[in-house]
C-alpha cells in the first residue's frame, strides 16, 4: 500500500508519518511532499492508494487543487487548521477530514474509514469530480440514477441518460456516498431514491426496475436486505 | 452774483406718495470763477388726502446751501461760503421738513442759495423730491436694516472662515480665500449703505464711490479664483491674469463712472464664475452644478431688480453656494477621517489576527504536541519562544508606531517559533541599526512570514534574513534580504494580503512619504522601505 503524505510543515509531516506506519505496520510505503506541486508529480509517478493532504500549503488555497485530488482512484483524507473549510472539504467527496491538532487517536479514526467495507462518509459528498480531458467537472450527487463498476473504473449514470466515467473503484466510491445510495449487485449502487420494484426473473433471477424502466440486477446474497428495505 | 435756473415739476401721482422721478437738470454755472450759486424750481401738489403728515423735500446737490419753500427758510445744509467765511460743505443727500401751513394745494416754490467751493469741474445737477416726511425717513432705514442682516451674515461667516484658516493644519487656501471674501462683502455692504447715516460731505462724496469700486473689483478677482480652487481647475493662472486685463481694462475705461465700472466687474466676474462653474457641472465635480445653477439664478434676480440691490441678492446667492461647497468639502473630510480610524482598527485587528489565525494557531500547537510528546526538553523551549512572541504582539498591538528594536526581537521570536515547526535553521543577521528608529508595528513580521512560507528549505545551512538601515539626507532606507530558493508559485502570491498590510501600516504612519518594494533577486528575495522626510 502507497500512502503519500503532502504537508508543508516538516515536524507535522513526520507526526503523520509515524502514526500512519504505527497504524498500518511495515506493508505499507509512504511518500512525503512540501508543497503541491511536487504532490501531483509524486501521485503521477507512483500510483498510490490514499493521500492525506494539508489544505493551507504555502499560502495557497488547497481546495482549487483538491478537485484533482478527489477525482484520481485514491481516497484523500484532510489534515487541516482550517476546520472551517471541513464541510467544504466533504461535499468534494474526501474521506474524513482531521482537524489540527490531532493526537493518534483522531489519525487511526480516520484510517479506520479507509480500511473498512461499506459506507464511512458522513454522508455529505455533494459532488463527484469527474476528469474530463485536462480539466474536471464536479457532476451533483443528486444527478446520478446508479453506478455501476467497470473494472478498475465505474460509470455514473445520469438523469439526462449520459454516462460519466470516474476513477475511483465502486469500493472506494461506496465509501464516500450518502445514505440514498444503496449497493445492490457487486457491480451496481443504486440511487434508492430511483426503485421502483423487485422483478423475479425465471431462475431465481432478482432484478430491480427503476422508474425509468431500466433493469438492474439484484446480487443474491443482498436480496433479503433490499426485499425487507423496499417493503 | 446769483445764477438762476428754473424747475418745473407737475405732480400727478396720488397724494399717498407724492413720488417724482429722478430729474437731473443741468446747472448753468454762469460765472465760472465764482463759487455761489441761486436754483429755483416750481412744484405743484396737486391733491393731498392726509393733512395732519408732514410733507418733506429729499434733495440731492453738491455743495453748501440754504433752502427756501415759498421764500420760507426751511433748512440748512453746510455752511455757504461767505465774504469773510469758508465754506462748511454738505452733504449729498439732505431732507427738509415742509411747515404744514405752507403745504396747502397749488404751486409752491423752491429755492436753493448756497456755494459749491469743491468739485466743480463735476457738473452734477440738482434733483429736488417731494414726498411724505416720514416716508423720506423711513425707506432708508428698511433698506439699511435689511442690508445689514446681510452684512452680519457675511461677517460671522467671515471671522468664522478666517478661524478655520488659523486652526487648520492643512491651510487651505480656498477656506482664506472664502474668508476674505466674505469679509470684502460685508465692507462693501457698509460702505455702500453708510450714506444713510453718515454725514459725508459733498466733497468727499466720491471716495466712497472710489472704495466701492476698490472693494468690487477685488471680490470681483476673488471669486472667480475661489471657485476655480474650489473646482479644481486647470490653468488657475492662465484664467486670474486674463480676468485681471479684463477688470483693469473696465477700470481704465470707465475711470470716473463709478457705478457703470462696478456694474462691469460683476458682469465680469459673474460670466467667469459661470464658466467655470458649468466646466464643473460638466466635468461632474462636487456642487458644480449647484453653484451654476445659483449664479444663474443671481442673473435672472439681477434682470428684474435695481442695480445695487439685486446685485448684493446675487452675491448673497453665491455665498450661499459657497457655504454649501464647503458643507460638502466639510462632510468629504469627515468621512475621509472616519474611514482613517475604522483603517486604524482594521489594521490593529489585522494585527492581533496573525497570531490567533487557525493556520499559524493550529498548525503551531500540532508541532508543540509533538515536540512534547518526543522531546520534551525541547517543547518547553518552543513554548517560551511562542509565549514570548505573544507577549510582543500584546505590547504593540494598539501601536501605530512602534521602536525598531521591538519590531527585530518580535521577528527573532518568530523566526525560533519557526525553525521549531519546520524544522529549518533561520538566521538573522542586521546592520547598522539605528535604535532610535521607529516603524509601524509588525511589517518586517509581515516579511518574515512571507520569506519563511515562500522559501524552499535549503539542502543544508539556514536561511539567513539580512536586515539593513541605512540613512541618506532626504529618507532612510530599510532593507530585509532573504537568502534561499524561491518557492516556484503559479500566481505571485507574495503580492497578497500581506503586503495589503504593510502598505496600509505605512500610509497610516508617513501618509505619502514612503515607498515598498519587495522583488526576487538573484540570492532570493529583497524588500526594501524607504520612508521619506
Amino acid at each position: 500500500m502507497k500512502i503519500l503524505i503532502i504537508e508543508d510543515e516538516a515536524r507535522i509531516a513526520k507526526r503523520v508519518e509515524r502514526m500512519t506506519r504505527d497504524f498500518f505496520d511495515k506493508d505499507v510505503q509512504i511518500l512525503l511532499s512540501d508543497s503541491l506541486e511536487s504532490g501531483l508529480i509524486a501521485i503521477e509517478n507512483n500510483p498510490i492508494d490514499l493521500l492525506l493532504l494539508d489544505l493551507n500549503l504555502n499560502g495557497e488555497d488547497g481546495f482549487e487543487i483538491l478537485q484533482t485530488f478527489v477525482a484520481g482512484p485514491f481516497q484523500t483524507i484532510i489534515i487541516s487548521a482550517y476546520t472551517d473549510k471541513a464541510i467544504t472539504a466533504f461535499n468534494y467527496g474526501v474521506l474524513d477530514f482531521v482537524p489540527k491538532p490531532f493526537d493518534q487517536n483522531r489519525l487511526e479514526q480516520a484510517f479506520m474509514r479507509f480500511t473498512a467495507q461499506g459506507k464511512q462518509s458522513g454522508g455529505d459528498v455533494r459532488f463527484l469530480a469527474v476528469r474530463k480531458a485536462k480539466t474536471f467537472r464536479l457532476v451533483p450527487i443528486n444527478e446520478i440514477l446508479y453506478i455501476k463498476g467497470a473494472g478498475i473504473y465505474t460509470e455514473l449514470h445520469l438523469a439526462n441518460n449520459k454516462i460519466e466515467l470516474h476513477d475511483k473503484s465502486l469500493e472506494a466510491l461506496e465509501k464516500l456516498l450518502p445514505e440514498t445510495f444503496e449497493r445492490i449487485h457487486k457491480s451496481y449502487i443504486l440511487c434508492w431514491e430511483q426503485a421502483d420494484k423487485i422483478v423475479v426473473e425465471a431462475g431465481g433471477k432478482y432484478s430491480m426496475q427503476l422508474k425509468n424502466g431500466d433493469l438492474l440486477p439484484i446480487g443474491r446474497s443482498k436480496y433479503k436486505e433490499i426485499k425487507n428495505k423496499l417493503i | 452774483m446769483c445764477t438762476s435756473c428754473n424747475y418745473y415739476k407737475e405732480y400727478v401721482t396720488t397724494d399717498v406718495t407724492y413720488d417724482v422721478d429722478y430729474d437731473h437738470q443741468k446747472m448753468d454755472w454762469g460765472k465760472p470763477d465764482s463759487s455761489s450759486f441761486r436754483f429755483e424750481t416750481n412744484v405743484e401738489i396737486q391733491k393731498r388726502k392726509n393733512t395732519s403728515q408732514s410733507l418733506g423735500l429729499q434733495i440731492n446737490a453738491f455743495g453748501a446751501f440754504d433752502v427756501y419753500w415759498d421764500g420760507v427758510l426751511i433748512g440748512r445744509n453746510g455752511q455757504m461760503a461767505q465774504a469773510d467765511r469758508v465754506e462748511v460743505p454738505g452733504t449729498e443727500t439732505s431732507y427738509y421738513q415742509i411747515p404744514n401751513n405752507l403745504s396747502k394745494l397749488g404751486k409752491h416754490n423752491v429755492v436753493l442759495m448756497g456755494s459749491q467751493t469743491y468739485n466743480k469741474e463735476v457738473e452734477r445737477g440738482i434733483d429736488v423730491k417731494l414726498k411724505d416726511y416720514l416716508q423720506l425717513q423711513r425707506s432708508p432705514l428698511i433698506v439699511v436694516s435689511f442690508m445689514n442682516i446681510m452684512a452680519g451674515a457675511f461677517l460671522i461667516a467671515g471671522i468664522y472662515y478666517f478661524f478655520l484658516y488659523l486652526n487648520s493644519t492643512r491651510k487651505e487656501l480656498a477656506v482664506l480665500l472664502f474668508g476674505i471674501i466674505c469679509l470684502l462683502f460685508f465692507c462693501l455692504l457698509i460702505i455702500e449703505y453708510v450714506k444713510y447715516y453718515l454725514d459725508i460731505p459733498y466733497n468727499e462724496f466720491y471716495t466712497r464711490l472710489k472704495i466701492i469700486g476698490w472693494l468690487t473689483f477685488a471680490v470681483s478677482m476673488l471669486i472667480p479664483w475661489y471657485f476655480m480652487l474650489q473646482f479644481e481647475f486647470k490653468r488657475k493662472k492662465l484664467v486670474l491674469f486674463f480676468l485681471f486685463i479684463v477688470l483693469l481694462a473696465v477700470y481704465i475705461g470707465y475711470y470716473g463712472h463709478y457705478d457703470i465700472s462696478a456694474a462691469y466687474f460683476t458682469i465680469t466676474a459673474r460670466f467667469f464664475s459661470i464658466v467655470i462653474a458649468i466646466e464643473a457641472a460638466i466635468r461632474k465635480a462636487k456642487g458644480g452644478l449647484i453653484v451654476a445653477a445659483g449664479l444663474l439664478a443671481g442673473v435672472v434676480v439681477n434682470y428684474f431688480m435695481f442695480y445695487d440691490f439685486g446685485l448684493f441678492i446675487a452675491f448673497t446667492i453665491l455665498v450661499l453656494c459657497m457655504l454649501y461647497l464647503h458643507t460638502i468639502r466639510a462632510k468629504a473630510m469627515e468621512e475621509a477621517h472616519n474611514a482613517s480610524l475604522l483603517l486604524s482598527s482594521r489594521l490593529q485587528l489585522e494585527l492581533i489576527k496573525k497570531n490567533i489565525q487557525p493556520h499559524f494557531l493550529r498548525n503551531t500547537l500540532t508541532s508543540l504536541i509533538d515536540w512534547i510528546e518526543e522531546s520534551p526538553k525541547e517543547g518547553v523551549v518552543f513554548i517560551r519562544a511562542l509565549a514570548e512572541e505573544f507577549d510582543i504582539m500584546n505590547d504593540i498591538a494598539e501601536d501605530t508606531l512602534i521602536p525598531i528594536r521591538q519590531e527585530i526581537d518580535l521577528c527573532r521570536r518568530h523566526l525560533e517559533v519557526m525553525s521549531f515547526r519546520k524544522e529549518i535553521c533561520y538566521e538573522w543577521q542586521e546592520e547598522r541599526i539605528d535604535q532610535n528608529e521607529t516603524i509601524p508595528p509588525a511589517i518586517f513580521h509581515t516579511i518574515i512570514e512571507n520569506g519563511i512560507t515562500h522559501s524552499l528549505p535549503p539542502k543544508e545551512g539556514c536561511i539567513v534574513f539580512c536586515f539593513k538601515f541605512t540613512r541618506e539626507k532626504q529618507f532612510k532606507t530599510y532593507t530585509l534580504l532573504t537568502l534561499a530558493k524561491n518557492r516556484q508559485t503559479k500566481k505571485d502570491k507574495r503580492v497578497g494580503t500581506g503586503f495589503k498590510y504593510i502598505e496600509a501600516r505605512l500610509t497610516e504612519s508617513y501618509g505619502t512619504n514612503w515607498s515598498f518594494d519587495s522583488h526576487a533577486v538573484e540570492k532570493g528575495w529583497e524588500t526594501i522601505i524607504k520612508i521619506f522626510d
